[in-house]
């Protein structure tokens, strides 16, 4: 009976699994599943097509829009910002996204077991998760100033050469903002992976360590796989929120100093908030959606058929 | 034994020392002085001391009210959003309705715009319906919003449940109403809390939906009320701070209490 | 599944067709602004305000509750964090029932607000305000003969010091460019940094100051009035001419000058690390109140002699919304607030630090302040600062273009090449 949850290697006989997913579907659950699709559709739905339908326009905001067809999207791939932005963007998917999965993953496996103290410890991995942006944005400007604690710490090891004005300087400005964003991430995905391995039988752990296995083997073996609905949504987590990062970077620089750390969402706040070009704003934003879409789509449709069989 | 412990604890407790630092500087600014600040700089070492700041910040600073708005705004839309959330994800996960794998990702990609893109539209509808700058206009705004992803997040770990458990009810002459309250929920349990607990502090924070969806002073939550503690030039960096501690206790006490959930025992381990 | 997988995208390009074709009726509901005429109800006046620093939102809140207090129309003050205030004005303007007044300044998004139609003429209350100068006036108007705004207090822009440091350097305040950058060049001597700056976290547009006055004493401000409204390209030689300049005093530059926010460059001099700091009156908000007394000023030093001496005074003041149902009501707060005990009410609960646009009015009668108003009452012509008077929209260009300068002013052809198409993007939208 140890192997109930899903095991890749042990497949159910064929017919009987084709009965299973022809079950008829009770009537009731048309309104379990079309109630929220109603009113994610009229709150998200309705105005993301106003949304797709402003970026062939040109509007600020007030006057009446009017239409380019396809011009700002051409003026976007022309646009040496968008592009460097693209770019960044790409760069802070994999560092923010991969260090926040691999950091957030480490912390879960550590922070696991029960004992003393360690409700303390995820608590305090989750508090800058939960703790206004406004005042800790701040703080961290404060630390990255060339007199700020940062550099002080440096100093003080000797390693003067490093010593950089961390937010002011083009070239470490985007890495320096990673860390504050990291810090606020990690333990966010870790809380994921906590209630992913909560779910993990552990009789398999024990099945395993009958087998000999070692603490490697078991969490490449045991672990791994079992995690794998987990990671389908750890992955989709770290992609729309690197795609959509953008309160630690505006608040830290706002996409500063000239637009070295300029994200595609920072980029696309500026040019609706501040450059009053909604429609070009709204082709950002588009593709964004695209660029996030795509990604995720790609994942999830190899992980469900990887599902089905 | 112990040794393994000990070494836990020395890494364990160093992160958490590392990762807390930057919001103990937050408490040691709002013990401080205006005039400290302005004069030492914010980096410096505290000269002063004065809580002076913590009885601004929720008087003057309208921190109570804004704080009651905020619950006033999510304790419903985080019961209201893992409901739907939760039913969606049922019929999803537990049912083979047609080109429900398209469905999921169709409400996750409601997630994948950006919000920014949105604000303008849905102020507009708000306006329409006559609910603009009143709390329920963002109870429906963030709980339209956060729908796709909660329900992903909820279909996943609902799938990973054993269909057995499922047709041992249906046999026994359950409906899947009953299923769903009986069986499915109470399993997900580590997955809801753990959501509850984001979801919460998603929505206490928000400050962009709430900014476009309300616009007198008094019915505004926290975050935008800290915001505007600020000024247009100078601001009182201690008051923020103050507001800022101030805002994060429900937060931490949710995630403190809900902790808890996560490590209660599955049924799943029972099924044996 | 294949086939389930191929009937969803189809319906998927079905359903994108229908966007775009339904586009229209979109259109009509996101970006909809009614129109029509507004009847007239009563009730009390709403004053949407962005002032929400302490001191200010005392001050307005003390400034209604006067008006309140005489017993005729009432108004009530709703007040939102300054950047919340910004990004949703445009907002604020179209929706059904806008609030009835803002707090904001005059110039160019004013006027584009104007030629919408959005803004309630005030003539009448201008009837009023005769004894106000007519640079207020014209500063106030649409450009085609309407008033639009109604200035309240406006302040100065000056090189700020502190006199106990200046004395034990044994320096003065210079008069003159070259006496300016000899001074600079004494405090450098000494291990200072001359000139402070604070146009990095939050705040680049600090640096904007440093421009618009050299702009201003070398061009002129007509010049640069018309290069800020778009007339005059950023690559202009004239415009070379300003950075050359600028060159002159960059090596005195603080040089954390990027890389520190406003207030921390405020303590930075206070702390006598620096020597000097191109800020507005607003300075001495930020300064712990037992130094204040320490505070002075001189004029941005005069470069060519042969231009009319400027100076740059932004205005803050009110508007009032074209569908407000309370008009007569608003029309009655706007002329209290024009009046010199309203100005005087406001400047008594505030930090003190703002000027009066009532000619009658007192100020608060400090010596940085009488200093102040006479700094500006002495200049030939007054501008307001470079988002004020070309737009918000163009002020990210000078922060990535000025900023870029200060750190790399070698890059100065490229920087003013990607300043003008990027300025161009503005105008042209």
């Amino acid at each position: 009976m140890a192997t109930l949850t899903a095991s890749p290697t042990v497949a159910p006989p064929p017919n009987r699994a084709r009965r299973r997913q022809r079950r008829r579907v009770p009537p009731v659950l048309l309104a379990f599943l079309l109630v929220p699709i109603a009113v994610e559709a009229f709150w998200v739905f309705w105005p993301a097509l106003q949304g797709f339908w402003l970026s062939l326009t040109n509007w600020d905001g007030v006057s009446a829009p009017g239409f380019v067809g396809l011009g700002n999207f051409g003026e976007l791939f022309g646009d040496p910002i968008f592009r460097s932005s693209a770019l960044n963007t790409m760069i802070w998917l994999l560092l923010f996204g991969g260090l926040s999965a691999i950091g957030g993953l480490g912390l879960a496996l550590l922070l696991q077991r029960e004992g003393r103290g360690v409700g303390f410890y995820r608590a305090a991995l989750f508090t800058p998760v939960v703790f206004s942006l406004v005042a800790t944005s701040l703080i961290w400007q404060a630390l990255y100033q060339p007199d700020g604690l940062l550099n002080k710490v440096l100093g003080g090891l000797g390693l003067e050469s490093w010593q950089h004005a961390w937010l002011a300087d083009p070239d470490t400005a985007l890495y320096a903002v990673l860390v504050p964003a990291l810090w606020r991430q990690v333990g966010y995905v870790m809380v994921l992976y906590l209630a992913g391995l909560k779910g993990i039988d552990p009789t398999l752990f024990e099945a395993a360590k009958i087998d000999g296995a070692g603490r490697w083997q078991q969490f490449r073996f045991v672990t791994w796989p079992q995690l794998r609905s987990v990671n389908s949504v750890v992955l989709s987590v770290i992609v729309i929120d690197s795609l959509r990062s953008f309160d630690v970077v505006w608040a830290m620089t706002k996409g500063g100093p000239y637009h070295s750390s300029e994200l595609l969402s920072t980029y696309m706040y500026s040019t609706a908030f501040q450059s009053l070009r909604l429609g070009y704003a709204s082709a950002l934003a588009v593709v964004i959606f695209v660029l996030a879409f795509g990604v995720i789509v790609a994942y999830l449709v190899r992980a469900f058929r990887e599902d089905d069989s | 034994m112990k040794r393994r412990t000990f070494a836990f604890h020395a890494v364990a407790g160093t992160l958490s020392v590392l990762w807390l630092l930057p919001i103990a500087l937050v408490l040691l600014t709002a013990i401080r002085t205006f005039d400290d600040i302005a004069g030492n700089g914010l980096g410096a070492l505290p000269d002063s001391f004065s809580l002076d700041s913590f009885g601004e910040a929720w008087n003057a600073g309208g921190q109570s009210q804004a704080m009651l708005n905020s619950l006033l705004v999510t304790v419903p839309t985080v019961l209201l959003s893992l409901a739907l959330a939760a039913a969606a994800a049922f019929a999803l996960s537990r049912y083979d309705i047609p080109f429900r794998r398209a469905i999921i990702l169709l409400m996750l990609a409601g997630n994948l715009l950006p919000p920014q893109i949105l604000l303008v539209p849905v102020a507009k509808l708000c306006e329409l319906l006559g609910i603009y700058d009143t709390l329920p206009a963002l109870i429906v705004v963030q709980v339209g919003f956060g729908l796709g992803f909660y329900t992903f997040v909820l279909q996943g770990f609902m799938r990973a449940i054993p269909d057995e458990i499922q047709q041992a009810a249906t046999i026994d002459g359950a409906g899947p109403v009953t299923i769903f309250w009986r069986i499915i929920l109470p399993m997900t349990r580590p997955a809801l809390a753990a959501l509850s607990a984001l979801a919460f502090t998603w929505v206490f924070n928000d400050l962009l939906w709430a900014i476009t969806v309300l616009r007198t002073g008094t019915v505004m939550p926290v975050t935008p009320a800290l915001l505007g503690l600020q000024g247009q030039y100078v601001s009182n960096w201690n008051v923020i701070a103050a507001g800022s501690v101030i805002a994060a206790i429900p937060t931490v006490a949710v995630f403190l209490r809900f902790q808890r959930h996560f490590i209660s025992g599955l049924a799943i381990g029972a099924v044996k | 599944m294949s086939i389930g997988r191929r009937r969803f995208l189809r319906n998927v390009g079905l359903a994108g067709l229908g966007a775009v074709g339904a586009g229209p009726l979109l259109n009509a509901c996101a970006t909809s602004t009614s129109t029509g005429a507004v009847t007239q109800t009563g009730g009390a006046v709403t004053v949407q305000s962005n002032l929400s620093a302490p001191a200010a939102k005392t001050a307005i809140e003390a400034l209604v509750k006067g008006f309140n207090d005489r017993k005729g129309a009432t108004a009530s003050v709703n007040t939102v964090a300054s950047e919340t205030f910004r990004t949703q004005l445009p907002s604020y303007l179209t929706s059904a029932n806008p609030p009835d007044t803002y707090t904001w300044y005059p110039g160019s998004l004013l006027s584009g607000y104007a030629e919408k139609g959005l803004l309630l003429d005030v003539g009448d209350v201008w009837q009023t305000m005769g004894n106000y100068s007519d640079a207020f006036r014209t500063l106030s108007g649409d450009g085609r003969g309407k008033q639009i705004f109604v200035p309240t207090t406006y302040y100065w822009w000056g090189m700020f010091y502190r006199k106990s440091k200046f004395a034990e350097w044994g320096v003065t305040p210079p008069r003159n460019w070259t006496e300016f950058l000899a001074l600079c060049k004494t405090l450098q001597g000494k291990g200072i940094a001359p000139i402070g700056l604070g146009a990095g976290g939050n705040t680049p547009w600090i640096a904007s100051g440093w421009f618009d006055y050299l702009d201003i004493r070398i061009n002129g401000a007509p010049f640069h009035r018309d290069l800020l409204a778009g007339r005059k390209r950023f690559d202009d030689p004239k415009v070379k001419n300003v950075f050359a300049t600028w060159k002159e005093a960059l090596p005195y530059f603080d040089p954390n000058g990027t890389a520190v926010a406003f207030q921390d460059a405020t303590t930075s001099l206070l702390q006598g690390n620096t020597g000097m700091l191109l800020i507005g009156a607003f300075f001495a908000d930020s300064a712990p109140k037992d130094i204040l007394g320490d505070v002075d000023f001189f004029q941005f030093p005069i470069i060519d002699p042969a231009v009319p001496v400027a100076e740059e005074g932004p205005t803050d003041g009110f508007f009032a919304s074209a569908r407000t149902p309370r008009r007569a009501q608003v029309s009655e707060f706007f002329k209290y607030v024009a009046t010199a005990a309203g100005q005087e009410l406001y400047i008594e609960n505030s930090t003190g630090t703002v000027l009066p646009t009532n000619p009658d009015a007192k100020d608060s009668g400090t010596e940085l302040v009488t200093k102040g108003r006479k700094l500006l009452q002495d200049a030939k012509e007054l501008t307001q600062f470079f988002n004020r008077d070309s737009s918000d929209a163009l002020q990210p260009t000078a922060d990535a273009a000025l900023v870029r300068f200060i750190q790399s002013p070698n890059e100065i052809d490229s920087i003013l090449t990607d300043w003008q198409s990027a300025a161009e993007k503005i105008w042209n939208a």
